[in-house]
């Protein structure tokens, strides 16, 4: 089991437990954080799953591909730190991940 | 030919989505096949009907869940199977229609995909806001004017059309012979479909494939800034060729129309239906983007498509084998309680988490689903800003028949300024 932080926009945390890997997505479904839409469920087909990875980790993960990155371009409003949480998935490297989340997805 | 009162029974249980009843409420009918559990067998089409949540997005979102059959079919079988369905002798349907970016999967799909999706992103749609926002006030201008109206044809049918249209680059004047094509294409792929649609759908293609012709060699003449020239563009890179350009240009301008028209149609008729939720709006606008999220769940507008499987699986409890075709109801699933709870059959314009299939789910998630939402919160946010009272005037407003879509033929209401 891994731990993953989610930072709300008003800057409230809660930290979860993953499994390997779990995407940081579906653990944010499974545990009621609403901020997360996913409506795709998670197949990089809708950019509802934006979420900003904390600057003490953005080093540490693995980039996105083409089409996650074609994907953040096109969200509303995205930074360096942006990353789509279906394509996040959870291993021991990532233990301790912290993401931040956007107050509305679309 | 369908007959006059069509019936398919799903295991001894009477399910008959071509009936008045099931077009004025087909909710009983998908509680009763929710309620059996596993999948029921639809033998009208050869298809395992599947209505619970779970089981829905399941299917929706596993990639080994396809929609064109060629991945374990030969051609003469996928042949056959058209003649039994009598999808064929159509040259211009089956080349530009049958085969498109929604029927295809794998690299074809993502390659086609890829191709447009930036146009269909938040940011990009986002840019639409103005245009969208001037075309609409232009409209109720007139429609307050006239007091008395058919929300449907004067208003719901008017607006995505022409913003699709535009996004495309069609001009304007076009727009209206555009809705009829599509409508005569897609009417084609209802359950009770006969010769004489089948005909009239052939011909709609036709006439549609040659003004896009057209309408590409005035592009290649002179570009602009629009999204059929951007195809045409790459086109000429090698990402696609000419007929999945034609396909692909069709496919968004027939997504782009029904459909919306239909949830605006019943999500006017559901602020209407439940007067405290038109009035909690009005309240709080705020709530525009959770009511928009409850009207496609509440009534989905396109609550039926297939899928084939490429593996042996199981689905609700029950082992099926590969090439098996579900049926997914996506507006059963949406009104499921273990997914909504105990008020799934309840309108609330607040309901949030909302996450409902009408969109459907993994690879083929709906493109336009920005788009739509944008077109919905735009009309409504401007009729609840300009209008004091908005009331209908007939007792039960008639829904289109059939299993393929969901929304009202009509809407007469009478309109207050503010």
């Amino acid at each position: 089991m891994y731990r993953v932080t989610f930072v709300d926009a008003d800057g409230q945390a809660r930290e979860l437990t993953a499994n390997e890997g779990q995407s940081v997505m579906s653990v944010a479904v499974a545990n009621g954080i609403d901020q997360i839409l996913a409506e795709c469920g998670g197949s990089c087909a809708c950019g509802t799953c934006h979420c900003y990875v904390d600057e003490t980790w953005t080093e540490r993960l693995p980039a996105p591909d083409d089409s996650e990155q074609g994907m953040i371009e096109c969200l509303m409003s995205p930074t360096e730190r942006s990353r789509l949480s279906c394509q996040l998935k959870m291993t021991a490297a990532l233990d301790g991940l912290v993401v931040h989340l956007p107050r509305e997805q679309y | 030919m369908a007959s006059a009162t069509p019936k398919a029974s799903v295991s001894g249980t009477a399910f008959e989505p071509l009936s008045t009843a099931f077009a004025q409420n087909p909710y009983p009918a998908y509680a009763a096949l929710r309620e059996k559990g596993e999948p029921q067998f639809f033998p009208d089409f050869g298809m395992w009907l599947v209505t619970r949540f779970d089981d829905v997005a399941g299917i929706a979102r596993d990639n080994s869940m396809v929609r064109s059959p060629e991945f374990f079919m030969s051609h003469e079988e996928i042949e056959a199977e058209k003649r039994a369905q009598n999808w064929h002798d159509m040259p211009h349907h089956s080349r530009f229609v049958q085969f498109s970016m929604l029927d295809s999967d794998g690299e074809v799909h993502d390659r086609l995909r890829k191709q447009v999706f930036r146009e269909f992103t938040p940011a990009f749609i986002a840019r639409q806001r103005g245009m969208i926002q001037s075309f609409v006030d232009k409209l109720v201008d007139g429609l307050i004017d006239k007091g008395e109206i058919d929300f449907v044809e004067d208003l719901a049918a008017q607006v995505p059309g022409h913003i699709i249209g535009r996004v495309l680059g069609v001009p304007d004047e076009d727009c209206p012979q555009l809705r009829v094509w599509s409508e005569n294409v897609v009417k084609f792929f209802d359950i009770d479909r006969n010769d004489e649609r089948k005909a009239t759908a052939e011909k709609a293609t036709t006439e549609f494939y040659h003004y896009l012709q057209k309408l590409m060699a005035e592009r290649r003449a002179a570009p602009q800034d629009d999204l059929i020239t951007r195809l045409i563009a790459a086109q000429d890179a090698g990402h696609l060729n000419e007929d999945e350009l034609v396909s692909t240009c069709m496919l968004i301008l027939m997504a782009g129309h029904g459909s919306t028209i239909d949830v605006l149609g019943s999500g006017m008729h559901a602020l209407l239906r439940f007067p405290d939720q038109m009035e909690r709006l009005r309240q709080d606008p705020g709530l525009i983007h959770t009511t928009i999220q409850e009207m496609f769940r509440f009534e989905s507008p396109l609550p039926f498509f297939h899928r084939y499987s490429t593996a042996d699986c199981v689905v609700g409890g029950k082992a099926f084998p590969r090439g098996t075709k579900f049926g997914l109801l996506y507006g059963a699933a949406n009104r499921d309680p273990t997914a909504f709870g105990d008020d799934a059959g309840s309108f609330d314009v607040g309901r949030n988490p909302n996450r409902h299939l009408a969109f459907g789910g993994g690879a083929h998630f709906c493109l336009g689903n920005h788009l739509a939402r944008l077109d919905m919160e735009v009309i409504f946010t401007t009729l609840i800003k300009r209008l004091k009272s908005i009331s209908l005037d007939e007792a039960e407003p008639q829904y289109k028949p059939g299993l393929s879509v969901r929304g009202p033929k009509a809407l007469r209401l009478t309109l207050a300024p503010a």
